[in-house]
């Protein structure tokens, strides 16, 4: 051996070589260490980025100014058929009554300034007024203070965006309005508090009485429905490939058909829903129960693959055993297979509805982008969702919908968490059994 | 460093002798553990240099454990710890002054399963050389394959075709690929955990010509389920049960006349 | 008496099919006949039987008797109306739904009320229709279905095999919504290259839609429209490089060091963290990107000298390439983790460092299933909506400056197809020939990538 060995490097030299490179090579395993290390922090900076920009807009949006009244409720003018029917609490006198108890604070005189006094509350304060009559109407003929949500201009000006410096001509509100407001404050009169519209209200194009209600109702609506289309059709499907599919030519389209779906974007669902449904099935628009159907659609590529892989994640001994006593196919997947894999396959389906939670381009498409007032009360009421919500929202000038913007946000992120922890705890759960 | 005067004063439990006169690594009272679970227990002994010595015993008898710590492959594993002393030259090798680089270049290893790269015979070969920066030529690097594969008996079949896929060779070819490879570097010892575990007999039968070459210029462990193989190429033979190393000595020794009951049981082959 | 009510019954039917064919087979149990199947599998073969046919006839009317009205009900708008160039057959439909509905807008012609109460009426029969022809079938074939037991039935083979084709039934919906998505672009897409040659379309370099009745308002300027796709694939295609440019980088140097250099306490820290990036709504990063980093990036640019647009491609590149950075990460995190421990192990055995084994062996190995998650990651960029629609405008300038103002594919086709539309109109139809070659680029990029990983998969199995 080695007869040749003149140029073949002795252990020694060989060894004296490796220990003069190693330092340069440990400097160039620390860079690349780095850079991973550098990737890491911008990714998770970029997060924290996303979550303070949010959260710091969108926890003031729980918030909001509201004016604090004597009232007197007339209960001849406020409710002038004297039946205490919505109908006629409706007809009653109730804005000129919160305006009169404002006027009675701040004194405004003149046309103009009595003009810019209707500025400072909401014009949803009749609304108030009625509600707390139909509540109670031992209210009626007393003096009670109320309090009133201001108007969103005046809210923004109290949080300090709109600023006083700034000329009269570019602001939004004039020097009387303002005049009020530091009289209401003097008075003690101005509170901010946890908003009662964010949470209960419903759309509506005045910023301070918007609320998410209808919006995140029109949310589970839409993917109750989904869930109840795509999780038995995700599973069926999935048990039948994997179990009963004959291998040929159309169990293989349906395949690759499948992992296809799953890359077409969301928009062309959209597409499909207003085509096939909205347009030959003549299916209404805006309404959950097509939104649901969409995303279904949609979702059942995830739940197909991830049941399937569920499915296969089961070893075949248990299968086996079951066979082994005389248990035919059918029931060994559903007394066995099937409870085995559900963790996998819920985990997937819930990943599956949070994406549909989350989308939003293919619901513009089918309609779920109209302005809705009413909250929806069943699937087939016109209705929108949380997403869609957020887009349109997003789309508004006042300054007060930026806030509600990202509250609303920080709603439907809360929900995805939670769904997501509860995946990532089920699939824990899974890891743990085999 | 660890001093002369306790080397050879050490107390263990082992039968048959731990000692070598020229050793090469010198383990003293290892204990390895994986979490909470102990692997080997309290493992002293010595490799010298230029021998062939197997490890033998049940599976799961933590040999391969073993084997792994005398280069530091069990740092790529997170819950692994290795406790007592283990030197190759007198120096710690869990030293903290000791590059890991350095030492695994020194100490060679071939594995189970031949594992080449995804590239060509060539470049499966001068890898290690490149890396470690041990040719300053393309000619000098020529010549440490050329070697290296004629070293591993394989440069006749693999001559024509240098640029083809290592991982197109037959078993047999890919662990003597392997085993160039490993040599490519100049090591002084080359550790084998089980080298022909995967191979059929006439595969098998080269690389053991293959290592008794070997051995006149390496030290070489090898870690071995065939008690036959262990009998066919080793000096020496240790034997493991349950992390402990039970009995060493030389391997005609062993397999004729054990001292140990339990050698005796699994070489009788009551243990399996 | 409605639908639900309607369905209610047939469930309730089924029901009491499922017990007395279950009291039935008892009872020859009781006689002490060996029955071939446990009972209960006697009563699910009845209701089975039972709900199977009259659910199908129950939908089948459900959803044709809308189709067939919305048709029917046409009759009843008046000529001047169908034949003015303003009518639209979904605003009408619209019109008499709301009256259906008792939602009013004001005074409506007499036609919308009388073609209403048709309607009312219609719908009042086809509920009879479908009441009659449902329950029928649910007790009719539930009787069929009863008589068939005996002792000698086999029961439990036919309620598999009813459930076994239930199962194959369900998988077909998957081609079903494939077959849907290709018919409803596909004839679109003919119908818009009748009115504008292929040629234009994808050659053509502005991009102008308008509806006919605006077209005709600017009279005498025609080709006032035009529907040149080429700065609407420029756009996506900057976009999606910018997004590339932020994502590609982290996402991958971020998996080397996860799968890599990362113990187990990071690994467990640092990859959910970047999973929760994949799971924000894109319409959270669209607002994001449109009310926090462009007014950055504006100001910021303005601070250097730089002139950028309040809807830039740059913002919302750079915010869609933060979206995707988890696709890469994971993706290549898994094919880094594909790759064999047995390689990694030779690589450290010759004394290499971690950078060498990972430069050396475990990117060239793992490099196609890297290519593959790349690629699905520009597929992503490609088809995605709503942080161009909030952040990128919809102004198609052709332009490869980061800083202009662009848009792109899916933003074109949302805001064509949102709202009311006029279905004939080329400005409609063109959504659609941008729907279509969407898809084809997308399912090419998805296919191309799948088959590199199989490639790869195939390697080490």
């Amino acid at each position: 051996m080695n007869k040749n060995n003149s140029k073949m490097l002795t252990a020694d030299e060989a060894s004296k070589i490796v220990a003069s490179s190693v330092i340069r090579r440990r400097k160039k395993d620390a860079r690349l260490k780095t850079y991973g290390r550098i990737a890491i922090g911008l990714a998770v900076s970029f997060l924290i980025f996303l979550f303070v920009s949010i959260f710091s807009k969108g926890i003031p949006g729980f918030f909001q100014y509201y004016v604090t009244l004597d009232v007197y409720l007339d209960r001849d003018r406020l409710d002038p058929k004297g039946d205490l029917s919505p109908e006629s609490l409706y007809n009653g006198d109730a804005r000129s009554i919160v305006l009169e108890s404002l006027y009675k604070v701040i004194n405004p005189k003149g046309r103009k300034e009595k003009k810019a006094a209707k500025k400072i509350i909401s014009s949803n304060a009749d609304v108030r007024i009625s509600k707390m009559v139909l509540d109670n109407s031992k209210i009626l003929g007393k003096t009670i203070s109320i309090t009133f949500a201001v108007d969103d201009d005046i809210d923004s000006f109290l949080r300090g965006y709109i600023k006083r410096e700034t000329p009269s001509s570019e602001r939004r509100i004039n020097d009387t309005v303002i005049k009020f407001v530091d009289k209401l404050s003097a008075e003690n009169r101005i509170s901010y508090k946890f908003s009662d519209y964010i949470l209960t209200g419903s759309a509506s194009r005045s910023p301070e009485i918007a609320g998410i209600k209808g919006a995140f109702i029109g949310s589970m609506l839409t993917l109750a429905v989904c869930f109840i289309i795509a999780f038995p059709l995700g599973v069926a499907t999935a048990v039948y490939l994997e179990e009963f599919a004959p291998k040929n030519r159309i169990t293989e389209i349906i395949e690759v058909n499948i992992n296809n779906l799953a890359a077409v974007p969301s928009v062309v669902f959209g597409i499909l829903g207003l085509a096939i449904f909205i347009g030959v099935f003549g299916m209404p628009r805006s309404i959950p129960l097509l939104g649901g159907m969409v995303l279904a659609l949609m979702t059942l590529p995830t739940i197909i693959i991830s049941s399937r892989a569920a499915i296969r994640a089961v070893p075949p001994s248990i299968k086996d055993a079951a066979y082994g006593i005389g248990a035919s196919k059918l029931q060994t997947i559903f007394h066995h297979v099937l409870p085995l894999a559900m963790p996998g396959m819920l985990t997937g389906t819930i990943i599956g509805m949070a994406q549909a939670l989350g989308e939003t381009a293919p619901l513009l498409m089918i309609g779920m982008v109209a302005f809705i007032v009413d909250i929806p009360g069943g699937v087939t009421d016109p209705g929108t969702v949380l997403p869609v919500q957020i887009f349109m929202w997003a789309d508004f000038a006042e300054r007060m919908f930026i806030q509600k913007t990202s509250s609303a946000i920080i709603v439907l992120l809360v929900f995805l968490i939670f769904m997501n922890a509860a995946a990532v705890i089920l699939r824990k759960k899974l890891e743990r059994r085999w | 460093m660890v001093s002369n005067s306790n080397i050879n004063n050490v107390k263990t439990k082992t039968i048959g002798e731990i000692f070598s006169k020229d050793p090469k690594i010198i383990c003293r009272n290892v204990d390895v553990f994986y979490g909470e679970k102990q692997a080997i227990k309290d493992v002293s002994i010595d490799i010298a240099s230029r021998e062939i010595i197997s490890f033998i015993g049940p599976s799961g008898c933590g040999k391969s454990t073993f084997l792994r710590c005398l280069n530091r492959m069990n740092d790529t594993i997170d819950t692994c710890k290795v406790k007592g002393s283990i030197s190759l030259d007198k120096e710690d090798i869990y030293d903290e002054k000791i590059d890991v680089v350095t030492l695994r270049a020194k100490i060679g290893m071939v594995f189970q399963k031949p594992n080449p790269f995804p590239k060509s015979i060539y470049e499966n070969v001068a890898y290690g050389p490149k890396i470690h920066g041990l040719s300053s030529s393309k000619e000098e690097l020529d010549f440490i394959v050329e070697n290296s594969l004629k070293d591993s008996g394989l440069w006749e079949e693999v001559k024509d075709r240098l640029q083809s896929p290592g991982t197109g060779l037959s078993g047999g070819q890919q662990q003597r690929l392997c085993i160039a490879r490993a040599i490519a570097v100049s090591p002084e010892i080359i550790l084998m955990d089980e080298p022909c575990s995967a191979l059929d007999p006439i595969a098998t039968a080269k690389i053991e010509e293959l290592i008794n070459q070997l051995g006149k210029n390496y030290s070489i462990v090898i870690v071995t389920h065939s008690m036959q193989q262990a009998a066919r190429i080793s000096q020496r033979t240790a034997y493991f049960h349950l992390g402990e190393l039970i009995e060493v000595g030389e391997t005609k020794k062993i397999f004729t006349m054990p001292k140990d009951k339990q050698t005796e049981a699994y070489i009788s082959g009551r243990i399996g | 008496m409605n639908e639900y009510t309607l369905l209610i019954l047939l469930l309730l039917i089924s029901l009491l099919w499922f017990y007395f064919g279950n009291k039935t087979a008892l009872s020859l149990k009781n006689k002490q006949l060996k029955l071939n199947s446990l009972p209960h599998y006697y009563g699910i073969y009845v209701a089975l039987y039972s709900i199977i046919p009259s659910l199908f006839s129950y939908l089948l009317i459900l959803v044709f008797d809308g189709i067939l009205f919305s048709n029917l009900i046409m009759e009843f708008v008046p000529k001047e109306i169908l034949n003015s160039p303003d009518f639209n057959k979904i605003i009408v439909l619209a019109q008499i739904d709301n009256a259906v509905r008792g939602i009013y807008f004001g005074e409506q012609p007499d036609w919308v009320t009388i073609a209403s109460n048709q309607m009312i009426e219609w719908n009042n029969q086809s509920l009879i229709l479908n009441f009659f022809c449902s329950i029928s079938l649910a007790l009719g074939i539930g009787y069929l279905g009863f008589k068939n037991i005996h002792q000698e039935f086999r029961s439990r083979n036919s309620v598999e095999k009813i459930i076994i084709s239930l199962l194959g039934l369900s998988s077909i919906i998957a081609i079903l919504t494939t077959i849907g998505i290709v018919f409803s672009v596909i004839f679109e897409s003919l119908r818009f290259f009748a009115i504008i040659p292929a040629s234009e379309f994808l050659f053509g370099l502005t991009w102008n839609p308008q509806f006919e009745g605006a077209e005709r308002a600017g009279s005498g300027q025609e080709g006032l429209a035009s529907y040149g796709s080429v700065p609407l694939f420029v756009g996506t295609f900057l976009i999606s490089l910018i997004a590339l440019c932020v994502s590609v980088p982290i996402g991958l140097f971020s998996a080397v060091y996860l799968s890599e250099y990362a113990n187990k306490k990071e690994r467990s820290i640092f990859k959910p963290l970047l999973e929760i990036l994949a799971g924000i709504p894109t319409v959270v990063y669209g607002f994001f990107a449109a009310l926090t980093v462009a007014p950055l990036m504006r100001n910021g640019g303005s601070l250097i000298g730089l002139d950028v647009a309040s809807e830039s491609a740059l913002a919302a590149g750079f915010v869609m390439g933060i979206m995707i950075i988890p696709f890469i990460s994971s993706l290549s995190d898994d094919v880094i983790n594909a790759v064999p421990q047995s390689l990694r192990d030779a690589g450290y055995g010759l004394g290499s460092t971690k950078n060498e084994v990972i430069t050396n062996v475990i990117i060239p190995a793992a490099l196609p299933g890297i290519i593959a998650s790349i690629i699905l990651a520009v597929s992503r960029a490609i088809g995605e909506t709503m942080i161009v629609v909030m952040a990128a405008g919809l102004a198609a300038n052709l332009s490869f400056n980061p800083l202009d103002a662009v848009t792109t594919v899916t933003a074109q086709i949302v805001t064509i197809l949102v709202g009311d539309q006029e279905f004939e109109s080329a400005k409609t139809l063109s959504a659609f020939a941008l729907a279509l070659t969407l898809i084809v680029i997308t399912l090419i990029l998805n296919f191309y990538a799948l088959h590199v990983v199989k490639k790869y998969r195939e390697q080490y199995e």
